[in-house]
C-alpha cells in the first residue's frame, strides 16, 4: 500500500477536520445549548481520532482520543461546558495542529511530544468529572503493568470467583475485578450498565463491598458493589472499556497466571506445549484460523437469525452470507451444505434456516453450547481483533464533501494556475490586436469585407478568452471566511487577556475574491481587529457608563459589489476622538497646529493613516506601538485596495476595505491628453462628463465645478504631468472632465479626449523609473504601443 | 470481479479501505454516507452487483444503521452480506448493527489482514481467505 498517499489524505483531511473544529469550538461557546453544533463537533474529533488510529500516531491520538470523550459527554449532557472545558480543548487543539504540523513535515511525531500529550490528555479527562481533580488520566496511567509472559503470577484472591471448567474454555479469557467508589454515583458513573456492556463478557459475579446494613441503616446512594467479570477479549478492550474508572479495577490475564491448583513449573511446561503445538505445521494453523474465524461468522449469522421481526432483506442477506461462508471453506461437506442451502426455498422462515445452520456449522463444530451463547456479533468482531484503541467512527461534516470520492478532485500546484492565469492574460491582451488589425485592414488596405470578418472572428474571440479567463480566475477564487475563522479564536483570546467582553459576528464569509487577494487581506485584517480590541471596545465597567451593553460587538462583514470586495469591520467601541487625533497630529509634528484646527472632524479622523501615528497611551503588546493603520493602509493599496474610517466618537468605528475581486487583469479607460494616451484604473473612475467652458469657475488657480449639487474641484491633467499644452476644447466648447475618487472625495481631471476601456496587465515601473510614483505602471497594448497607466491618487 | 461498496465520510478511511480491499483483488466503489450509497445501490448494473458492503455507522445525512434498514427493505434489489465497521467504545453497536441487518460488526481500525479476511469470507472467496488467514492470529 502506498503509504504517502495515505499519509497525504490523512493530512488534508486532519486539517479540515480542525478547521472545522475550531470554528465550532468557539461557536460552542457562544452556543453551549445547540445540540446539532455539539454533533457536529463531535463527529469532527471522532472522525480525526478515527483517522489518527490508521498510523501510529499515539500522542496524537491520546489527546484527541480524550477531546472526544469529554465532547462525547457534553454532546449527552452529562457534563456542562465550561471555560475551563472549552480552554483545555482549545490548548489541545493547538497541540493537534502543531503534531499535524509535524507529521505533514517529517512524517513521524517525536517522541518528546509525547509528555506533553499526556499532560493535555490528562487535563482534558479532568473535566470528565464534575469534581475534576479526581478523574485519573486513563491513558496516562493505565493501572495494570505489563505482565513479563513467562513467568506465571500468583493469583489474586478474588480468583476463585468464577467456575474453574471456564478457564479451560476460555484459556485466553480476563478476569476483572470492579468494586467502584461509594461516591461513584455522584460522578455520574453507571457500574452496572458499564459491566453490562463489557465486551465478551462470560460470567459475572457480583458481591457487596462491606456487608449489607440493614434496610434503616442503608444509603442508597452510596456504591456497595463488587463485581468480578469473565472477559473472553483482548485484554487491551477491556481496559478501553473501563478507561474511566481505571483505579477502580484490577485485571488478571488468566494466561499468565497459574491455573487453579497446578503448581508454577507444571503451567510453564502446559505452556510450552500450548506453544509448541501449532508451530507443527504453519499450513494446521492458517486453516485452523480460517475454520475460527468461519465458525465466529457463521454463529453471527444464526444469531441474526435468531432476532425478532427479521425482515426478508436481512434474510436475504444472512442466505448471502452462509453460502459465502461455505463456498470460502471449499471442502466437500461444506459443498454439499451449500447445496442443501440453495435447495431450501426461499420462503423458508429465519427460524428454519436458524434451526438448519446451527445443524451444519462449517467444520463440524457443534451450534449451541459456548459457541453460540458467547459469539454474539459484537464479541466475535471483538474477539478476533488485534488489540488497539484506536477507535473511530465515520464522522465528519458536510465540508467534507469537497473531497469526496478521492478521484473527484483535482489537486494542483498553485504555480500551474499562475501559469495559466499569465497565459490568459497575454491572450486577452494579444486579442485586442484583432480590432487594430479590422481598422487597418479598411483604412491601409481599403479593405471593408475583411475588416468587417475580422470584427466578427473578434467578437467571438473575445467572448471565448472572457470565459476563459473567468473560468481561470474561478479557479483562484477562495471564499474570505479561510481568512475570517481566525478570528473567532484572535478576538477570544484578546478580549481574555484585556479583560473585555467581546463577541464577534462574521457576515458573508462566501463571498470570493483571488487567493492572492485574499492572503494579503489576513494581516491588515487582524492589525484592524487588534485595534479594535485593544482602542475601540472598552472594558465593561467603561461600557456600563456609557450606558452601553457590557459585551462589546465588532462585526467584520463581506459583499461583493460589481468587481470589487467590500469588508467592513464594525466595532460598536469608543470610536475616535478627532480633537485627541488633531493634538496627536500636531505633537508628533505630522501636520501644523493651524492646519489641524481647520480640519473637519471627517478629516481630522484620516490623520490615523499617517506613518507613525499613534494614539495608545501605553505601548501593548498587541497591537504594538500602534503603528497599525499607516501599514494596514499600504498592505491594502498595494493590491489596489482602498481603507476608509469613520468613527463617531463614543459610538464606534467602521473601517471599509474595498478589494479588487482578482490581481491579475486590470481594467482602465483610456484617455488622451497632449497628443499622449494614458490609462486610469477603471476602479478609481466615478464618471466621464463633458463639462462647458461656461460651467466652470475660477477662483485664484484653482478651477471647480459644479455636478449633481456638489462642487468637485478640477484639475487639468497636463498641468499635473507637467505638459506644456492645454486642455483642449470639443467643437462644442466642451472640455472632457474625468471624475476619480480619492480618499472619499471626487476630483476632476481635465483631459481631451476620452477612449474605451480595454483589460490590460499592468506591469509595475522598474528601474529608474519606479522612482515615478504618479504611474502605477505600463502595458503592452494590442497595436504594440506601450501605455502608461497613472497613479491619480499619487498625481494630485 | 466481486464488488464491495465502501461507505464512510472520512476520506482517510475510505481510502485506507478503498487499498486493502482493492489490493486484495476486488473493486472497490465509494460513498460518503448512507444516501449516497443509497443511490449507488439503486443504480447499480444488473450486471454487476454489488456483493458486499462495509457500512461506517457515524455519517452525516444517514448513518450507517440507517442505509442497511432501508437496504434490508429494498426487494429489487440483490440482498447481500453488509460488514459494519465502527469504534470500539460503542460495544451496543453491534447489536444495533444486528437489528438493522447487517452480517457482521468489525472494530475500527481493522488490521489489512482482518478486514481481507472477513470480506473475504464475506465474498466467498476460498483463495483470498486462505491468504488473509496466514497473516492472522486468533
Amino acid at each position: 500500500m502506498n503509504q504517502t498517499e495515505l499519509l497525504d489524505q490523512f493530512i488534508l483531511e486532519a486539517r479540515e477536520c480542525l478547521e472545522g473544529i475550531g470554528q465550532r469550538l468557539l461557536q460552542v461557546e457562544k452556543d453551549p445549548s445547540d445540540s446539532e453544533l455539539l454533533n457536529d463537533l463531535f463527529r469532527l474529533v471522532h472522525t480525526l481520532k478515527g483517522n489518527c488510529g490508521l498510523f501510529e500516531f499515539k500522542p496524537l491520538e491520546r489527546v484527541v482520543h480524550a477531546g472526544e470523550d469529554l465532547l462525547d459527554r457534553v454532546r449527552n449532557h452529562t457534563l456542562a461546558y465550561n471555560d475551563q472545558i472549552a480552554d483545555a480543548l482549545l490548548e489541545a487543539m493547538d497541540f493537534t495542529v502543531q503534531m499535524v504540523d509535524e507529521i505533514e513535515e517529517h512524517g513521524a511525531i517525536d517522541n518528546a511530544a509525547d509528555g506533553r500529550s499526556q499532560e493535555l490528555a490528562a487535563r482534558l479527562r479532568q473535566n470528565l468529572t464534575p469534581g475534576g481533580a479526581t478523574a485519573a488520566p486513563a491513558v496516562a496511567a493505565a493501572p495494570v503493568a505489563v505482565a513479563a509472559p513467562q513467568v506465571a503470577k500468583p493469583r489474586p484472591d478474588w480468583a476463585t470467583r468464577w467456575p474453574e471448567a471456564l478457564e479451560t474454555q476460555y484459556p485466553q479469557a480476563v478476569a476483572v475485578r470492579y468494586r467502584p467508589e461509594p461516591e461513584c454515583f455522584f460522578k455520574g458513573e453507571d457500574p452496572w450498565n458499564l459491566v453490562k456492556l463489557t465486551p465478551g463478557l462470560v460470567h459475572l459475579d457480583v458481591a457487596s463491598l462491606e456487608p449489607w446494613p440493614s434496610a434503616d441503616a442503608l444509603d442508597c446512594y452510596k456504591c456497595n458493589l463488587d463485581f468480578v467479570l469473565l472477559c473472553d477479549t483482548p485484554k487491551a478492550y477491556i481496559e478501553e472499556h473501563f478507561r474511566y474508572v481505571p483505579e477502580q479495577i484490577e485485571l488478571m490475564v488468566l494466561a499468565e497466571h497459574a491455573p487453579v491448583g497446578a503448581a508454577a513449573g507444571a503451567s510453564l511446561e502446559a505452556q510450552a506445549a500450548a506453544q509448541a503445538e501449532p508451530v507443527r505445521d504453519p499450513m494446521q494453523a492458517v486453516r485452523e484460523t480460517l475454520r475460527k474465524r468461519v465458525v465466529q461468522l457463521w454463529m453471527d449469522q444464526v444469531s441474526l437469525l435468531k432476532r425478532p421481526g427479521i425482515g426478508l432483506g436481512t434474510l436475504g442477506g444472512v442466505r448471502r452470507a452462509l453460502t459465502a461462508l461455505l463456498s470460502a471453506s471449499g471442502d466437500d461437506e461444506s459443498l454439499a451444505a451449500m447445496a442443501a442451502l440453495a435447495a431450501m426455498p426461499p420462503q423458508a422462515s429465519a427460524a428454519q434456516v436458524a434451526t438448519w445452520a446451527q445443524q451444519h456449522v462449517p467444520g463440524g463444530a457443534q451450534a449451541g453450547g459456548s459457541d453460540a451463547s458467547g459469539v454474539s456479533a459484537g464479541n466475535s468482531g471483538a474477539g478476533g481483533l488485534p488489540p488497539g484503541d484506536g477507535a473511530r467512527r465515520g464522522g465528519g461534516d458536510d465540508n467534507n464533501n469537497n473531497f469526496q470520492g478521492g478521484q473527484k478532485v483535482l489537486k494542483v500546484g498553485q504555480e500551474k494556475i499562475d501559469r495559466l492565469m499569465d497565459l490568459i492574460g497575454e491572450m486577452v491582451v494579444a486579442k485586442n490586436a484583432l480590432p487594430y488589425l479590422a481598422q487597418r485592414a479598411e483604412q491601409v488596405f481599403a479593405q471593408r469585407e475583411l475588416a468587417r470578418e475580422i470584427k466578427a472572428q473578434y467578437a467571438v474571440i473575445n467572448r471565448i478568452a472572457e470565459d476563459m479567463q473567468h473560468a481561470i480566475m474561478q479557479v483562484r477564487m477562495m471564499p474570505v471566511g479561510t481568512v475570517f475563522q481566525r478570528f473567532g479564536r484572535l478576538v477570544r483570546d484578546i478580549s481574555k487577556k484585556l479583560g473585555k467582553d467581546v463577541s464577534l459576528e462574521v457576515e458573508g464569509e462566501e463571498t470570493e475574491a483571488d487567493k492572492n487577494v485574499i492572503e494579503a487581506l489576513a494581516d491588515p485584517l487582524i492589525h484592524i481587529l487588534r485595534n479594535s480590541l485593544d482602542h475601540g471596545i472598552e472594558l465593561p465597567e467603561a461600557r456600563r457608563k456609557a450606558g452601553k451593553p457590557t459585551q462589546g460587538v465588532i462585526k467584520v462583514s463581506a459583499r461583493q459589489e460589481s468587481d470589487r470586495v467590500i469588508i467592513e469591520i464594525t466595532d460598536d467601541g469608543a470610536g475616535v476622538d478627532p480633537q485627541r487625533v488633531r493634538d496627536k497630529a500636531v505633537e508628533r509634528g505630522l501636520i501644523p497646529a493651524d492646519k489641524a484646527q481647520t480640519l473637519s472632524d471627517v478629516d481630522a479622523v484620516q490623520l490615523i493613516f499617517l506613518p507613525g501615528f499613534s494614539t495608545a497611551e501605553q505601548i501593548s503588546d498587541l497591537s504594538g506601538r500602534g503603528v497599525g493603520m499607516d501599514v494596514v493602509r499600504n498592505a491594502v493599496e498595494r493590491i489596489n485596495g482602498h481603507v476608509q474610517l469613520s468613527s463617531q466618537f463614543g459610538k464606534g468605528t467602521v473601517i471599509r476595505l474595498s478589494l479588487p475581486l482578482s490581481m491579475a487583469v486590470t481594467n482602465v479607460m483610456v484617455i488622451e491628453s497632449a497628443g499622449r494616451r494614458f490609462g486610469v484604473p477603471m476602479d478609481m473612475i466615478v464618471e466621464t462628463v463633458r463639462v462647458h467652458g461656461d460651467d466652470i469657475h475660477h477662483f485664484k488657480q484653482a478651477s471647480t465645478t459644479v455636478l449633481r449639487g456638489k462642487i468637485v474641484p478640477l484639475k487639468p491633467l497636463n498641468e499635473l504631468l507637467a505638459l506644456d499644452a492645454d486642455a483642449q476644447v470639443n467643437s462644442d466648447g466642451e472640455l472632457a472632465v474625468l471624475v476619480v475618487r480619492m480618499l472619499g472625495e471626487h476630483v476632476g481631471l481635465l483631459v481631451d479626449q476620452f477612449h474605451g476601456a480595454t483589460d490590460i496587465i499592468l506591469k509595475p515601473l522598474e528601474g529608474v523609473l519606479s522612482g515615478l510614483t504618479g504611474f502605477a505602471g505600463t502595458a503592452l497594448m494590442g497595436d504594440g504601443s506601450v501605455l502608461m497607466v497613472l497613479n491619480p491618487k499619487e498625481l494630485l | 470481479m466481486s464488488r464491495i461498496l465502501v461507505v464512510d465520510d472520512a476520506a482517510t478511511v475510505r481510502m485506507y479501505h478503498r487499498k486493502i480491499l482493492g489490493d486484495a483483488g476486488w473493486q472497490i466503489e465509494e460513498a460518503i454516507n448512507g444516501l449516497e450509497a443509497l443511490e449507488k445501490v439503486h443504480s447499480q448494473s444488473a450486471d454487476q452487483p454489488f456483493d458486499l458492503f462495509v457500512v461506517d455507522i457515524n455519517m452525516p445525512k444517514m448513518d450507517g444503521y440507517s442505509f442497511v434498514r432501508e437496504l434490508r427493505r429494498l426487494q429489487d434489489v440483490p440482498q447481500v452480506p453488509v460488514m459494519m465497521v465502527s469504534t470500539e467504545a460503542q460495544v451496543q453497536d453491534a447489536s444495533a448493527a444486528q437489528d438493522a441487518g447487517a452480517n457482521t460488526y468489525l472494530i475500527k481500525p481493522a488490521k489489512p489482514q482482518e478486514l481481507v479476511l472477513t470480506a473475504a469470507l464475506l465474498l466467498g472467496d476460498a483463495a483470498a481467505s486462505m491468504k488473509a488467514a496466514e497473516g492472522v492470529t486468533v
